[in-house]
């Protein structure tokens, strides 16, 4: 089954070096001039393990010759839980019992107003899947609000059509995070018991309908624990680099969400430890040098310390996962995930500090929101 | 005599023009500047942050004396949104200089010729002193200068690269037939390589990440600004000539003279 991914997707004849144990080979692959996907395979096996430190100083290099020593920071901001979803994994899904929430105008002026006067200059609006309560008209309200005070507006919604990602573009939104969970069309379905979702392809090539649609970044991750995860990293080098390819204006980032092995009731099938994501943080960075990698509050304050500059460039800080999180006076309703990381701002930049790197809260000017066009004179 | 280096009647005594990105404190960026001796010193129209100072490059920069402040378009796309940070940058720094940079995509920050162009156009009619950060093409940085920018800035590497002079030869043509002073911007890591480009003739280098990311930025800021005066000095005092092969004492063709 895996076999009926596309061509420029399927990393299947590449899967047997990630079971190498050429020694040799694998660490030749950290220092390598132009790292390609046989690279990024050599240093996701477990073999490489022996490497992590070299792998580590090697990261770090790196993030420091394309981002220097800062960490550009950014929240997240829940505007509703409200979801028809069926993903088993996830504490918001339609099934759940869970308290609902869809922030109003008011309300999400106070967040705003709150993450704005903690100096939080990049956000990330969220939302379950497409429901009435939160469609595209409610989020083209949502960017237009908040970008009265926010610079960076991107958001984690569901997948659209090219002419709704233009509206929000229109209306001020720069990004689009959309991870595809999981790479493996087979454990897809499975994760996502029924709805819209259920489109693996849909939301595949939802980011190139973003970025025709005019919007500038594409956020791109994989569940690991859903699948095999040295699977999913290479389906994601290889979602990245077609991407890059064909929207040549188009930045790409990529998160390392994790499904915990010792929290909540789902239990990961494929567990991916510290030691594991660490690595595979490593080995995305040696092969992607110029992409900015993200680690969410979901990790705890030891990984992300440990993290921070090693490969990763970009954090979330001092996050909230409910709706009406930041401004403590809306009623309570539940969160997506679990966070593990509860500093609060000061904290973490102090922590930044001691490690020598400079958190960067404006990277960005409301200036710079021109939709990109990708087809500007296009020939008759 | 002085050597000065001249922008239309704006005159510097330091060669060297520093980047404000990626430093690990904005203490660290202060003593840098200082210890490099710059006077022109660019920042990112993006890095303004009036909503939190602490995180504003633009307040510390204002306070220091002797330096004039050059504001960058890094970040945006195109022409028409650089000509909007442009603006905005004169409107902050109170400074004619803008550095011109457009480079549509984030991932290796090449900058696109053409946006650069139509944007530079504009802009040196509104009487902005021009630097536009270019691919290393000799016609493009003639047509830069016929419209009246006040220098080119030619691209060694790609920014943050370290790869160093790897345009060598595209930036000796340009240096040949420029009218307008050519500064090397990107892609140097080491002080000997800024030696080489003011050896070369350029009239000035601009480095940001080779004194950031260095491990005491602040004693790279000076190892700079000693090659960057050697390095002119020696452009100054002109280099002996350099041959592939020794000339020999005893020429092949002596016995051609008998028959003169």
């Amino acid at each position: 089954m895996i076999n009926s991914l596309p061509d420029w997707l399927d990393p299947y004849k590449w899967m047997h070096l990630t079971e190498s144990s050429d020694l040799n080979a694998i660490e030749a692959a950290i220092y390598s001039k132009n790292p390609t996907i046989r690279e990024l395979a050599l240093l996701l096996s477990p073999s490489a393990k022996t490497f992590i430190e070299p792998m580590a100083q090697r990261a770090k290099y790196l993030t420091q010759r394309y981002f220097g020593k800062t960490i550009s920071l950014y929240s997240p901001l829940y505007l509703s839980n409200y979801c028809n979803g069926g993903c088993v994994y996830c504490g918001i899904a339609a099934d759940r019992r869970a308290d609902r929430l869809v922030l109003n105008n008011k309300q999400l002026s106070k967040e705003i107003e709150e993450l704005s006067a903690s100096g939080i200059d990049e956000i990330v609006l969220l939302t379950g899947e497409r429901m009435p309560e939160a469609d595209v008209d409610y989020l083209e309200n949502a960017i237009k609000l908040s970008s009265k005070k926010i610079s960076s507006i991107n958001i984690e919604v569901f997948p659209m059509l090219e002419n709704e990602y233009r509206i929000l573009a229109n209306a001020g939104c720069t990004g689009v995070t959309l991870y595809q969970e999981t790479y493996d069309p087979i454990v897809y379905e499975k994760m996502h018991r029924w709805g819209d979702k259920r489109d693996f392809y849909n939301r595949l090539h939802a980011p190139e309908r973003a970025l025709k649609g005019g919007l500038r970044t594409i956020g791109l991750g994989a569940l690991l624990g859903l699948a095999n995860p040295v699977f999913d990293m290479l389906c994601l080098y290889n979602h990245a680099n077609y991407i890059l390819k064909n929207f040549w204006q188009s930045g790409i980032s990529i998160s390392f969400p994790r499904i915990k092995p010792q929290l909540g009731e789902f239990r990961a099938n494929f567990p991916v430890n510290e030691l594991m994501l660490s690595q595979y943080i490593f080995a995305l960075r040696i092969c992607l040098p110029t992409v900015p990698l993200l680690l969410s509050t979901r990790e705890s304050a030891t990984i992300r310390d440990g993290l921070a500059g090693l490969g990763i460039s970009k954090m979330s800080v001092a996050s909230k996962t409910t709706v009406g999180g930041y401004s403590s006076n809306i009623e309570k309703s539940t969160e997506q995930f679990e966070i593990s990381d509860n500093r609060d701002i000061k904290m973490f930049c102090n922590a930044l500090r001691r490690k020598n790197l400079e958190a960067v809260f404006k990277n960005y000017d409301s200036i710079y929101r021109e939709p990109v066009l990708y087809e500007k004179k296009s020939k008759k | 005599m002085s050597d000065i280096l001249s922008f239309d009647d704006i005159s510097f005594k330091s060669r060297l023009l520093v980047g404000t990105g990626k430093f690990s404190s904005i203490k660290t960026m202060i003593s840098s500047i200082k210890a490099s001796k710059t006077e022109l010193v660019t920042v990112a129209l993006k890095r303004f942050n009036k909503a939190k100072t602490e995180d504003d490059l633009y307040g510390p920069l204002l306070e220091l004396e002797n330096i004039t402040l050059m504001p960058n378009t890094s970040g945006a796309m195109n022409a028409k949104e650089a000509i909007r940070a442009a603006l905005l940058g004169r409107e902050l720094s109170k400074s004619r200089f803008v550095k011109l940079e457009i480079h549509p995509n984030p991932h290796h920050l090449l900058p696109d010729p053409i946006e650069t162009y139509e944007a530079a156009v504009e802009l040196a009619k509104q009487d902005f002193l021009v630097l536009p950060y270019i691919p290393a093409d000799p016609v493009l940085a003639k047509r830069l200068e016929d419209i009246g920018c006040a220098a080119v800035m030619p691209l060694g590497a790609p920014i943050g690269s370290g790869q160093g002079l790897t345009t060598k030869e595209m930036i000796q043509i340009i240096i040949k037939e420029s009218n307008i002073p050519v500064i090397v911007d990107a892609g140097i890591r080491s002080p000997s390589e800024a030696a080489q480009s003011m050896e070369m003739g350029c009239e000035a280098v601009l480095i940001n990440s080779a004194i950031a990311a260095a491990e005491n930025p602040t004693k790279m800021a000076d190892a700079f600004q000693q090659s960057v005066k050697a390095g002119r000095l020696a452009f100054k005092a002109g280099l002996m000539p350099s041959t592939e092969t020794a000339i020999a004492s005893s020429p092949l063709t002596s016995f051609l003279s008998s028959y003169d």
